[in-house]
Protein backbone atom coordinates (compact mmCIF):
# COMPACT_ATOMS: atom_id res chain seq x y z
CA UNK A 1 0.00 0.00 0.00
CA UNK A 2 0.90 3.59 -0.56
CA UNK A 3 0.80 5.96 2.52
CA UNK A 4 0.34 9.29 -0.04
CA UNK A 5 0.01 9.33 -3.53
CA UNK A 6 -0.31 12.60 -5.68
CA UNK A 7 -1.77 12.76 -8.82
CA UNK A 8 -1.13 15.49 -11.02
CA UNK A 9 -1.65 17.94 -7.96
CA UNK A 10 -1.90 21.21 -9.02
CA UNK A 11 -3.06 24.71 -6.77
CA UNK A 12 -3.02 28.35 -7.98
CA UNK A 13 -3.28 31.04 -5.84
CA UNK A 14 -5.51 33.32 -7.90
CA UNK A 15 -2.71 34.10 -10.74
CA UNK A 16 -0.24 32.36 -9.03
CA UNK A 17 0.41 28.76 -9.81
CA UNK A 18 1.91 27.37 -6.36
CA UNK A 19 2.69 23.74 -7.61
CA UNK A 20 1.83 22.11 -11.17
CA UNK A 21 1.19 18.41 -12.35
CA UNK A 22 3.14 16.61 -8.79
CA UNK A 23 2.87 13.21 -9.27
CA UNK A 24 4.69 11.10 -6.92
CA UNK A 25 3.82 8.36 -3.85
CA UNK A 26 5.67 7.65 -0.24
CA UNK A 27 5.57 4.10 0.28
CA UNK A 28 4.33 2.80 3.10
CA UNK A 29 7.28 2.68 5.91
CA UNK A 30 9.32 5.34 4.00
CA UNK A 31 10.84 8.29 5.29
CA UNK A 32 10.43 10.88 2.19
CA UNK A 33 11.73 13.91 2.18
CA UNK A 34 10.27 16.84 0.19
CA UNK A 35 13.26 19.19 -0.56
CA UNK A 36 13.36 22.57 -2.39
CA UNK A 37 14.33 25.80 -1.59
CA UNK A 38 11.82 28.96 0.38
CA UNK A 39 9.01 29.49 -1.82
CA UNK A 40 8.89 26.01 -4.16
CA UNK A 41 5.51 25.25 -3.16
CA UNK A 42 6.37 22.63 -0.74
CA UNK A 43 3.96 23.89 1.87
CA UNK A 44 1.62 24.53 -0.65
CA UNK A 45 2.07 20.65 -1.70
CA UNK A 46 1.47 19.42 2.43
CA UNK A 47 -1.00 22.21 3.03
CA UNK A 48 -3.15 20.31 0.14
CA UNK A 49 -2.27 17.43 1.02
CA UNK A 50 -3.53 17.75 4.52
CA UNK A 51 -7.04 18.92 3.53
CA UNK A 52 -6.47 22.41 4.68
CA UNK A 53 -6.97 23.84 0.77
CA UNK A 54 -8.26 22.13 -2.31
CA UNK A 55 -6.48 21.51 -5.14
CA UNK A 56 -6.98 23.37 -8.67
CA UNK A 57 -6.32 20.22 -10.52
CA UNK A 58 -5.34 16.81 -9.79
CA UNK A 59 -6.17 14.72 -6.76
CA UNK A 60 -4.02 13.07 -4.25
CA UNK A 61 -5.12 10.45 -1.20
CA UNK A 62 -3.53 9.77 2.69
CA UNK A 63 -3.70 6.90 3.38
CA UNK A 64 -5.62 5.81 1.41
CA UNK A 65 -8.70 8.56 1.53
CA UNK A 66 -9.28 11.19 -0.88
CA UNK A 67 -7.96 14.00 -0.02
CA UNK A 68 -10.70 16.39 -1.14
CA UNK A 69 -13.40 14.01 0.36
CA UNK A 70 -13.57 15.94 4.07
CA UNK A 71 -15.18 12.95 5.17
CA UNK A 72 -12.43 10.80 4.46
CA UNK A 73 -9.72 12.97 5.16
CA UNK A 74 -11.53 13.17 9.57
CA UNK A 75 -10.53 9.15 9.07
CA UNK A 76 -7.69 9.68 7.59
CA UNK A 77 -6.84 12.22 10.21
CA UNK A 78 -7.00 9.43 12.79
CA UNK A 79 -3.89 7.90 11.89
CA UNK A 80 -2.00 11.19 10.80
CA UNK A 81 0.07 13.27 13.01
CA UNK A 82 0.91 16.55 11.99
CA UNK A 83 4.03 19.33 12.56
CA UNK A 84 2.91 22.79 11.18
CA UNK A 85 5.49 25.47 9.91
CA UNK A 86 3.91 28.19 12.36
CA UNK A 87 3.46 26.51 15.44
CA UNK A 88 0.45 29.26 16.30
CA UNK A 89 -0.44 27.09 20.23
CA UNK A 90 -2.69 29.23 22.47
CA UNK A 91 -0.27 31.58 23.87
CA UNK A 92 -2.74 31.88 27.28
CA UNK A 93 -2.86 28.47 28.29
CA UNK A 94 0.19 26.04 29.88
CA UNK A 95 1.34 23.25 27.53
CA UNK A 96 -0.11 20.76 29.45
CA UNK A 97 -3.81 21.87 29.19
CA UNK A 98 -3.06 22.05 25.84
CA UNK A 99 -1.92 19.16 25.62
CA UNK A 100 -5.13 17.82 27.35
CA UNK A 101 -7.37 19.46 24.79
CA UNK A 102 -5.40 18.30 21.72
CA UNK A 103 -6.05 14.37 23.37
CA UNK A 104 -9.47 15.25 23.63
CA UNK A 105 -9.82 15.80 19.97
CA UNK A 106 -7.71 12.67 18.76
CA UNK A 107 -6.75 10.50 21.57
CA UNK A 108 -3.20 10.38 23.67
CA UNK A 109 -1.48 6.85 23.58
CA UNK A 110 2.14 7.95 24.72
CA UNK A 111 2.30 11.34 25.48
CA UNK A 112 4.39 10.37 28.35
CA UNK A 113 7.05 8.65 26.67
CA UNK A 114 7.34 11.83 24.54
CA UNK A 115 7.38 14.43 27.02
CA UNK A 116 10.42 12.09 28.88
CA UNK A 117 12.26 12.61 25.51
CA UNK A 118 11.25 16.22 24.18
CA UNK A 119 10.99 17.57 27.06
CA UNK A 120 9.08 21.23 26.59
CA UNK A 121 7.96 23.13 29.82
CA UNK A 122 4.73 21.83 30.15
CA UNK A 123 3.37 23.59 33.57
CA UNK A 124 4.51 27.43 31.94
CA UNK A 125 2.29 29.26 29.69
CA UNK A 126 2.77 29.01 25.55
CA UNK A 127 3.27 32.16 25.31
CA UNK A 128 6.47 32.41 27.24
CA UNK A 129 7.95 29.41 25.11
CA UNK A 130 10.94 29.72 23.12
CA UNK A 131 10.56 28.70 19.27
CA UNK A 132 12.60 25.12 20.31
CA UNK A 133 10.06 24.84 23.12
CA UNK A 134 7.05 24.91 20.81
CA UNK A 135 9.05 22.61 18.44
CA UNK A 136 9.09 19.94 21.42
CA UNK A 137 5.68 20.34 21.95
CA UNK A 138 4.61 20.11 18.19
CA UNK A 139 6.50 16.90 18.45
CA UNK A 140 4.97 15.36 21.30
CA UNK A 141 1.65 16.57 20.30
CA UNK A 142 2.24 15.21 16.08
CA UNK A 143 3.24 11.77 17.85
CA UNK A 144 0.95 11.28 21.13
CA UNK A 145 -1.65 9.42 19.07
CA UNK A 146 0.84 6.81 17.73
CA UNK A 147 -0.17 7.85 14.20
CA UNK A 148 0.84 5.67 10.99
CA UNK A 149 1.92 8.73 9.02
CA UNK A 150 3.77 11.91 9.92
CA UNK A 151 3.54 15.11 7.42
CA UNK A 152 6.16 17.45 8.91
CA UNK A 153 6.76 21.04 7.62
CA UNK A 154 10.32 21.70 8.05
CA UNK A 155 10.06 19.82 11.49
CA UNK A 156 13.62 20.72 12.96
CA UNK A 157 14.14 24.52 12.77
CA UNK A 158 14.34 25.66 15.72
CA UNK A 159 14.98 23.03 17.50
CA UNK A 160 19.44 22.96 18.71
CA UNK A 161 21.62 20.46 17.70
CA UNK A 162 21.33 18.31 20.15
CA UNK A 163 17.74 17.85 20.12
CA UNK A 164 18.02 17.99 15.93
CA UNK A 165 19.68 14.70 16.29
CA UNK A 166 17.48 13.42 19.26
CA UNK A 167 14.70 14.18 16.64
CA UNK A 168 16.60 12.10 13.42
CA UNK A 169 17.32 9.34 16.08
CA UNK A 170 13.65 9.23 17.18
CA UNK A 171 12.52 9.33 13.50
CA UNK A 172 14.31 6.32 12.57
CA UNK A 173 13.31 4.16 15.91
CA UNK A 174 9.97 5.35 14.36
CA UNK A 175 10.20 4.31 11.43
CA UNK A 176 11.82 0.64 12.15
CA UNK A 177 8.05 0.29 13.98
CA UNK A 178 6.51 0.87 10.66
CA UNK A 179 5.56 4.71 10.57
CA UNK A 180 5.93 6.48 7.22
CA UNK A 181 6.67 9.83 7.39
CA UNK A 182 6.71 12.65 4.59
CA UNK A 183 8.24 16.11 5.55
CA UNK A 184 9.74 19.22 3.66
CA UNK A 185 13.37 20.54 4.12
CA UNK A 186 15.90 22.42 3.46
CA UNK A 187 18.50 21.69 5.24
CA UNK A 188 20.29 18.92 3.26
CA UNK A 189 22.54 17.23 5.77
CA UNK A 190 19.11 16.66 7.34
CA UNK A 191 17.79 14.60 4.29
CA UNK A 192 20.83 13.18 3.92
CA UNK A 193 20.78 11.47 7.64
CA UNK A 194 17.42 10.32 7.79
CA UNK A 195 15.61 9.97 4.39
CA UNK A 196 15.22 6.64 2.11
CA UNK A 197 14.00 9.00 -1.10
CA UNK A 198 13.69 12.62 -1.84
CA UNK A 199 11.30 14.50 -3.94
CA UNK A 200 13.09 17.94 -5.58
CA UNK A 201 10.45 20.66 -6.53
CA UNK A 202 11.07 23.95 -7.59
CA UNK A 203 8.95 26.56 -8.51
CA UNK A 204 5.84 24.18 -8.39
CA UNK A 205 7.68 21.19 -10.27
CA UNK A 206 8.54 18.15 -8.98
CA UNK A 207 12.34 17.79 -10.73
CA UNK A 208 13.80 15.21 -8.97
CA UNK A 209 12.55 11.91 -7.29
CA UNK A 210 15.34 9.74 -6.35
CA UNK A 211 17.22 7.67 -3.89
CA UNK A 212 18.81 9.21 -1.37
CA UNK A 213 21.79 7.30 -2.83
CA UNK A 214 20.86 7.61 -6.49
CA UNK A 215 21.52 11.54 -5.87
CA UNK A 216 24.90 10.96 -4.40
CA UNK A 217 25.83 8.26 -6.78
CA UNK A 218 24.39 11.45 -10.08
CA UNK A 219 26.20 13.79 -7.82
CA UNK A 220 29.32 11.73 -7.88
CA UNK A 221 32.51 11.38 -5.58
CA UNK A 222 34.08 14.45 -3.79
CA UNK A 223 38.05 13.47 -5.08
CA UNK A 224 41.07 14.68 -3.36
CA UNK A 225 44.70 13.54 -4.48
CA UNK A 226 48.21 14.54 -3.34
CA UNK A 227 50.84 14.78 -6.00
CA UNK A 228 54.20 14.95 -5.45
CA UNK A 229 54.72 17.17 -8.84
CA UNK A 230 53.43 20.71 -9.59
CA UNK A 231 50.32 20.60 -11.43
CA UNK A 232 49.04 23.26 -14.01
CA UNK A 233 45.89 24.68 -13.74
CA UNK A 234 44.49 23.22 -16.30
CA UNK A 235 45.50 19.47 -15.99
CA UNK A 236 42.48 18.17 -14.14
CA UNK A 237 40.31 19.55 -16.69
CA UNK A 238 39.15 16.06 -17.66
CA UNK A 239 35.81 14.98 -18.71
CA UNK A 240 33.36 14.61 -15.50
CA UNK A 241 35.90 16.70 -13.08
CA UNK A 242 33.68 19.64 -11.89
CA UNK A 243 34.78 22.60 -9.50
CA UNK A 244 38.67 21.73 -9.73
CA UNK A 245 40.74 23.23 -7.34
CA UNK A 246 44.31 23.05 -7.48
CA UNK A 247 46.80 24.42 -4.55
CA UNK A 248 50.32 24.23 -4.00
CA UNK A 249 50.72 24.20 -0.68
CA UNK A 250 49.60 20.71 0.79
CA UNK A 251 49.18 22.77 4.56
CA UNK A 252 46.54 25.19 2.38
CA UNK A 253 44.89 22.67 0.59
CA UNK A 254 41.30 23.05 1.22
CA UNK A 255 38.63 22.73 -0.95
CA UNK A 256 36.74 26.23 -2.65
CA UNK A 257 33.53 23.87 -2.98
CA UNK A 258 31.57 25.21 -0.40
CA UNK A 259 30.27 21.82 0.73
CA UNK A 260 29.36 22.46 4.48
CA UNK A 261 29.70 19.01 5.74
CA UNK A 262 31.88 17.70 9.29
CA UNK A 263 34.08 15.54 7.29
CA UNK A 264 36.52 17.35 5.02
CA UNK A 265 38.24 15.18 2.77
CA UNK A 266 41.45 17.55 3.06
CA UNK A 267 41.79 17.18 6.86
CA UNK A 268 43.03 13.54 5.81
CA UNK A 269 44.85 14.53 2.84
CA UNK A 270 47.11 15.85 5.43
CA UNK A 271 47.92 12.66 7.24
CA UNK A 272 49.77 12.12 4.35
CA UNK A 273 53.20 10.52 5.02
CA UNK A 274 54.65 13.21 2.32
CA UNK A 275 57.39 13.60 5.18
CA UNK A 276 57.10 17.95 4.71
CA UNK A 277 57.73 17.39 1.05
CA UNK A 278 56.48 19.97 -1.51
CA UNK A 279 53.70 18.91 -3.68
CA UNK A 280 50.13 19.83 -4.78
CA UNK A 281 46.81 19.14 -3.82
CA UNK A 282 43.82 18.91 -6.14
CA UNK A 283 40.31 18.60 -5.58
CA UNK A 284 36.99 18.17 -7.70
CA UNK A 285 33.99 16.50 -7.96
CA UNK A 286 33.91 13.70 -10.20
CA UNK A 287 30.90 12.57 -12.02
CA UNK A 288 33.14 10.80 -15.28
CA UNK A 289 34.01 7.40 -15.40
CA UNK A 290 35.84 5.75 -12.91
CA UNK A 291 38.65 4.13 -15.11
CA UNK A 292 39.53 7.58 -16.70
CA UNK A 293 40.35 9.10 -13.82
CA UNK A 294 42.48 6.39 -12.58
CA UNK A 295 44.31 6.61 -16.14
CA UNK A 296 44.58 10.20 -15.58
CA UNK A 297 45.71 9.09 -11.98
CA UNK A 298 48.63 7.16 -13.27
CA UNK A 299 50.45 9.76 -14.97
CA UNK A 300 50.91 11.46 -11.29
CA UNK A 301 53.21 10.86 -8.25
CA UNK A 302 50.40 10.10 -6.08
CA UNK A 303 51.15 10.54 -2.33
CA UNK A 304 47.47 10.38 -0.86
CA UNK A 305 44.07 9.87 -2.28
CA UNK A 306 40.63 10.41 -0.89
CA UNK A 307 37.42 9.27 -2.67
CA UNK A 308 34.13 9.61 -0.71
CA UNK A 309 30.16 10.75 -1.67
CA UNK A 310 29.96 14.30 -2.44
CA UNK A 311 28.23 16.38 0.25
CA UNK A 312 24.01 16.69 -1.13
CA UNK A 313 24.89 20.45 -0.95
CA UNK A 314 27.64 19.90 -3.33
CA UNK A 315 24.84 17.38 -5.59
CA UNK A 316 21.90 20.15 -4.68
CA UNK A 317 23.89 22.99 -5.46
CA UNK A 318 24.99 21.65 -9.04
CA UNK A 319 21.38 20.55 -9.78
CA UNK A 320 19.75 24.25 -8.58
CA UNK A 321 23.06 26.11 -10.12
CA UNK A 322 22.40 24.66 -13.60
CA UNK A 323 18.51 26.34 -13.52
CA UNK A 324 18.66 29.38 -11.44
CA UNK A 325 22.44 30.12 -10.67
CA UNK A 326 21.51 33.63 -9.48
CA UNK A 327 19.24 32.61 -6.58
CA UNK A 328 19.37 29.01 -5.55
CA UNK A 329 22.85 28.25 -4.50
CA UNK A 330 23.02 31.15 -2.02
CA UNK A 331 19.70 29.92 -0.16
CA UNK A 332 20.88 26.49 -0.14
CA UNK A 333 24.72 27.52 0.91
CA UNK A 334 22.89 29.57 3.58
CA UNK A 335 20.72 26.85 4.97
CA UNK A 336 23.38 24.73 4.95
CA UNK A 337 24.57 25.33 7.79
CA UNK A 338 21.88 25.58 10.19
CA UNK B 1 -18.37 15.63 21.16
CA UNK B 2 -18.58 19.53 22.67
CA UNK B 3 -14.37 19.17 23.45
CA UNK B 4 -13.92 22.43 21.24
CA UNK B 5 -16.71 24.18 23.11
CA UNK B 6 -15.74 23.35 26.53
CA UNK B 7 -12.13 24.09 25.86
CA UNK B 8 -13.08 27.07 24.12
CA UNK B 9 -15.64 28.31 26.56
CA UNK B 10 -12.74 27.92 29.45
CA UNK B 11 -10.89 29.77 28.02
CA UNK B 12 -13.60 32.24 27.93
CA UNK B 13 -14.24 32.32 32.03
CA UNK B 14 -11.78 35.22 32.46
CA UNK B 15 -13.72 37.32 30.12
CA UNK B 16 -17.55 36.65 31.26
CA UNK B 17 -16.25 37.10 34.54
CA UNK B 18 -15.18 40.48 33.40
CA UNK B 19 -18.11 41.65 31.60
CA UNK B 20 -20.21 40.28 34.18
CA UNK B 21 -18.53 42.30 37.14
CA UNK B 22 -18.16 45.44 34.89
CA UNK B 23 -21.90 45.43 34.06
CA UNK B 24 -22.99 45.21 37.26
CA UNK B 25 -21.04 48.23 38.81
CA UNK B 26 -21.84 49.85 36.14
CA UNK B 27 -25.76 48.95 36.73
CA UNK B 28 -25.67 49.28 40.72
CA UNK B 29 -24.02 52.77 40.12
CA UNK B 30 -27.08 53.34 38.63
CA UNK B 31 -28.98 51.79 41.52
CA UNK B 32 -27.47 54.03 43.60
CA UNK B 33 -28.23 57.28 41.64
CA UNK B 34 -31.85 56.65 40.66
CA UNK B 35 -33.25 58.54 44.21
CA UNK B 36 -32.15 61.54 42.53
CA UNK B 37 -33.60 61.30 39.40
CA UNK B 38 -36.99 60.47 40.40
CA UNK B 39 -38.12 64.48 41.44
CA UNK B 40 -37.89 66.20 38.37
CA UNK B 41 -40.57 66.74 35.50
CA UNK B 42 -40.21 64.27 32.67
CA UNK B 43 -42.66 65.57 30.57
CA UNK B 44 -41.51 68.97 31.32
CA UNK B 45 -37.82 67.81 30.22
CA UNK B 46 -38.03 65.97 27.37
CA UNK B 47 -41.23 67.80 25.49
CA UNK B 48 -38.49 69.82 23.16
CA UNK B 49 -36.41 66.58 22.46
CA UNK B 50 -37.01 65.34 19.26
CA UNK B 51 -39.21 62.17 19.16
CA UNK B 52 -35.97 59.88 17.55
CA UNK B 53 -34.15 60.92 20.77
CA UNK B 54 -36.99 60.23 23.55
CA UNK B 55 -38.27 57.24 21.34
CA UNK B 56 -35.13 55.51 20.28
CA UNK B 57 -33.53 55.95 23.60
CA UNK B 58 -36.92 55.34 25.88
CA UNK B 59 -36.88 58.60 27.63
CA UNK B 60 -40.24 57.88 28.46
CA UNK B 61 -39.74 56.75 32.28
CA UNK B 62 -36.57 58.00 32.75
CA UNK B 63 -37.37 59.03 36.75
CA UNK B 64 -38.39 55.74 37.73
CA UNK B 65 -35.31 52.89 38.15
CA UNK B 66 -36.77 50.51 35.77
CA UNK B 67 -36.95 53.59 33.20
CA UNK B 68 -33.60 54.77 34.32
CA UNK B 69 -31.92 51.51 33.99
CA UNK B 70 -33.79 50.46 30.78
CA UNK B 71 -32.03 53.44 29.14
CA UNK B 72 -28.74 53.75 30.85
CA UNK B 73 -27.35 50.63 31.56
CA UNK B 74 -29.35 48.53 28.73
CA UNK B 75 -29.80 51.06 25.86
CA UNK B 76 -26.24 51.98 26.28
CA UNK B 77 -24.77 49.23 28.08
CA UNK B 78 -26.29 45.80 26.04
CA UNK B 79 -27.64 47.17 22.98
CA UNK B 80 -24.88 49.23 21.93
CA UNK B 81 -21.71 48.40 23.82
CA UNK B 82 -21.88 44.80 24.64
CA UNK B 83 -23.47 44.00 21.34
CA UNK B 84 -20.74 45.46 20.09
CA UNK B 85 -17.95 43.87 22.01
CA UNK B 86 -19.30 40.73 21.54
CA UNK B 87 -19.40 40.86 17.69
CA UNK B 88 -15.82 42.35 17.66
CA UNK B 89 -14.86 39.28 20.23
CA UNK B 90 -16.66 36.93 17.50
CA UNK B 91 -14.85 38.66 14.77
CA UNK B 92 -11.64 37.40 15.83
CA UNK B 93 -12.68 33.88 16.37
CA UNK B 94 -11.87 32.47 12.72
CA UNK B 95 -10.13 34.98 11.17
CA UNK B 96 -7.91 35.90 14.09
CA UNK B 97 -7.38 31.51 13.94
CA UNK B 98 -6.23 31.67 10.38
CA UNK B 99 -3.91 34.49 10.76
CA UNK B 100 -2.18 33.34 14.01
CA UNK B 101 -1.68 29.68 12.66
CA UNK B 102 -3.57 28.33 15.46
CA UNK B 103 -5.79 26.93 12.74
CA UNK B 104 -3.38 24.61 11.61
CA UNK B 105 -2.68 23.35 15.05
CA UNK B 106 -6.62 22.50 15.53
CA UNK B 107 -7.47 21.52 11.53
CA UNK B 108 -5.28 18.29 11.64
CA UNK B 109 -7.61 16.96 14.57
CA UNK B 110 -10.09 14.57 13.11
CA UNK B 111 -13.27 16.45 13.92
CA UNK B 112 -15.64 18.51 11.06
CA UNK B 113 -14.46 21.62 10.44
CA UNK B 114 -18.03 22.64 10.44
CA UNK B 115 -18.11 21.35 14.29
CA UNK B 116 -14.69 22.90 15.11
CA UNK B 117 -16.38 26.74 14.32
CA UNK B 118 -19.42 25.66 15.52
CA UNK B 119 -18.17 24.83 18.49
CA UNK B 120 -16.00 27.68 18.43
CA UNK B 121 -19.41 29.86 18.54
CA UNK B 122 -21.28 27.81 21.10
CA UNK B 123 -18.37 29.43 23.44
CA UNK B 124 -19.36 32.77 23.17
CA UNK B 125 -22.52 31.76 25.28
CA UNK B 126 -19.93 32.36 27.87
CA UNK B 127 -19.54 35.55 28.58
CA UNK B 128 -23.15 35.91 27.43
CA UNK B 129 -24.71 33.79 29.64
CA UNK B 130 -22.37 35.18 32.69
CA UNK B 131 -22.86 38.68 31.76
CA UNK B 132 -26.54 37.67 32.05
CA UNK B 133 -27.36 35.41 35.13
CA UNK B 134 -25.01 37.59 37.01
CA UNK B 135 -25.88 41.29 36.58
CA UNK B 136 -29.64 40.84 37.34
CA UNK B 137 -29.03 39.65 40.69
CA UNK B 138 -26.64 42.40 41.52
CA UNK B 139 -29.36 44.78 40.37
CA UNK B 140 -32.04 43.50 42.37
CA UNK B 141 -30.48 43.13 45.41
CA UNK B 142 -29.57 46.92 45.20
CA UNK B 143 -33.05 48.19 44.49
CA UNK B 144 -34.34 46.03 47.29
CA UNK B 145 -31.68 48.17 49.33
CA UNK B 146 -32.77 51.30 48.07
CA UNK B 147 -36.41 50.04 49.07
CA UNK B 148 -36.92 49.97 45.37
CA UNK B 149 -37.42 46.64 44.46
CA UNK B 150 -37.17 45.74 40.89
CA UNK B 151 -40.06 43.54 39.30
CA UNK B 152 -38.45 40.33 39.33
CA UNK B 153 -40.50 38.65 36.49
CA UNK B 154 -39.72 41.86 34.22
CA UNK B 155 -35.70 41.71 35.20
CA UNK B 156 -35.63 38.19 34.44
CA UNK B 157 -37.32 38.32 31.23
CA UNK B 158 -35.29 41.28 29.83
CA UNK B 159 -32.05 39.24 30.73
CA UNK B 160 -33.50 36.15 28.66
CA UNK B 161 -34.20 38.33 26.28
CA UNK B 162 -31.37 39.90 25.60
CA UNK B 163 -29.73 36.15 25.08
CA UNK B 164 -30.62 35.73 21.59
CA UNK B 165 -29.56 39.49 20.67
CA UNK B 166 -26.61 39.46 21.87
CA UNK B 167 -26.41 35.80 20.42
CA UNK B 168 -27.31 37.88 17.18
CA UNK B 169 -24.34 40.07 17.23
CA UNK B 170 -21.79 37.60 18.02
CA UNK B 171 -23.27 36.04 14.74
CA UNK B 172 -22.69 38.86 13.00
CA UNK B 173 -19.19 39.03 13.73
CA UNK B 174 -18.76 35.26 13.37
CA UNK B 175 -20.16 35.45 10.03
CA UNK B 176 -17.52 38.22 9.11
CA UNK B 177 -14.85 36.66 10.54
CA UNK B 178 -15.49 33.38 7.89
CA UNK B 179 -16.09 35.75 4.97
CA UNK B 180 -13.69 38.06 5.39
CA UNK B 181 -10.66 36.10 6.68
CA UNK B 182 -8.96 39.23 7.81
CA UNK B 183 -9.49 39.50 11.38
CA UNK B 184 -8.86 43.63 11.74
CA UNK B 185 -10.99 44.32 8.95
CA UNK B 186 -13.61 41.84 10.18
CA UNK B 187 -13.80 43.33 13.56
CA UNK B 188 -14.23 46.95 12.22
CA UNK B 189 -16.69 45.47 9.38
CA UNK B 190 -18.72 43.95 12.61
CA UNK B 191 -18.47 46.81 14.38
CA UNK B 192 -19.71 49.27 11.26
CA UNK B 193 -22.43 47.06 10.73
CA UNK B 194 -23.90 46.98 14.05
CA UNK B 195 -23.36 50.62 14.23
CA UNK B 196 -24.95 51.46 10.89
CA UNK B 197 -28.48 48.92 12.31
CA UNK B 198 -28.36 50.98 15.79
CA UNK B 199 -28.46 54.53 13.85
CA UNK B 200 -31.46 53.22 11.08
CA UNK B 201 -33.05 51.70 13.83
CA UNK B 202 -33.10 55.39 15.93
CA UNK B 203 -32.76 57.84 13.31
CA UNK B 204 -35.36 57.17 10.88
CA UNK B 205 -38.17 56.65 13.83
CA UNK B 206 -41.84 58.77 12.84
CA UNK B 207 -39.86 58.89 9.11
CA UNK B 208 -41.10 57.38 5.90
CA UNK B 209 -37.94 54.79 6.40
CA UNK B 210 -38.36 53.53 9.85
CA UNK B 211 -39.41 50.61 8.09
CA UNK B 212 -36.19 49.93 7.73
CA UNK B 213 -35.77 49.18 11.46
CA UNK B 214 -36.83 45.55 10.56
CA UNK B 215 -34.01 45.17 9.37
CA UNK B 216 -31.77 45.58 12.13
CA UNK B 217 -31.51 43.22 14.91
CA UNK B 218 -32.16 46.18 17.82
CA UNK B 219 -35.83 46.11 16.58
CA UNK B 220 -36.31 43.05 18.32
CA UNK B 221 -35.09 43.65 21.33
CA UNK B 222 -36.77 47.03 22.99
CA UNK B 223 -35.38 46.97 27.10
CA UNK B 224 -37.79 49.88 27.74
CA UNK B 225 -41.13 47.79 26.45
CA UNK B 226 -39.64 45.05 28.89
CA UNK B 227 -39.08 46.58 32.46
CA UNK B 228 -41.18 49.85 32.09
CA UNK B 229 -44.05 48.04 29.92
CA UNK B 230 -43.88 44.33 30.44
CA UNK B 231 -44.24 43.75 27.27
CA UNK B 232 -42.34 40.77 25.62
CA UNK B 233 -41.76 40.89 22.72
CA UNK B 234 -41.10 36.52 22.23
CA UNK B 235 -42.04 36.32 18.48
CA UNK B 236 -38.87 39.36 18.35
CA UNK B 237 -36.85 36.69 20.18
CA UNK B 238 -37.86 34.19 18.11
CA UNK B 239 -36.69 36.21 15.01
CA UNK B 240 -33.03 37.41 16.64
CA UNK B 241 -32.47 33.78 17.21
CA UNK B 242 -33.45 32.35 14.03
CA UNK B 243 -30.94 35.37 12.25
CA UNK B 244 -28.24 34.02 14.52
CA UNK B 245 -29.19 30.34 13.38
CA UNK B 246 -28.58 31.08 9.80
CA UNK B 247 -25.44 33.57 10.43
CA UNK B 248 -23.88 30.70 11.98
CA UNK B 249 -24.54 28.08 9.98
CA UNK B 250 -23.84 30.51 6.74
CA UNK B 251 -20.33 30.92 8.50
CA UNK B 252 -19.76 26.84 9.13
CA UNK B 253 -20.63 26.33 5.55
CA UNK B 254 -17.86 28.72 3.69
CA UNK B 255 -15.75 27.64 6.68
CA UNK B 256 -15.94 23.69 5.47
CA UNK B 257 -15.18 24.86 1.89
CA UNK B 258 -12.30 27.37 1.91
CA UNK B 259 -8.90 27.50 1.78
CA UNK B 260 -6.71 28.01 5.05
CA UNK B 261 -3.73 30.00 3.96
Amino acid sequence: MVAIEVNGLTKDYGNVRAIESLSFAVEDGEVFGFLGPNGAGKSTTIRTLMGFQSPTDGGATVLGHDITDQSAMIEAKRQVGYIPAEMGFDEGVTGKRFLRYQASLKGDTRSEELLELFDPPMDREIGEYSTGNKRKLAVVLAFMHDPDLVIMDEPTSGLDPLMQERFYEFIRGEQAKGTTFFFSSHILSEVQKICDRVGVIRNGHLVELEDVETLLERGGKRVSVHVAESVEAGAFAIEGAHDVSVTGDEQSAQPTAADGSGDDPSTESEDAPSGGRDGTSVSFTYTGDYNALLSHLIGYDVLDLDIEDAPLEDVFMRFYGEVDPDREPSTVGRQANV
Amino acid sequence: MFEVARYESERKLVLGATIAIAASFYGAMFVALSPAYSNFDIEAIFSDFPQQFTEGFGLAAFNTLPGLLAVELYQFGWILVLGLYLAYTAAGLVAGDIETGRMDTLLPAPISRMRLVGEEFLSMLVPILAVNAITPIVLYVGSVLIDEPLDVTNLVALHALAVPYLLCCAAVGFALSVFLANESLAQNASVGVLVVAFLVETVFIGTDLEFLGVLTPMNYFDPTEILVNANYDLAGAGILLAAAVVLVLAGQWRFGRMDIQ
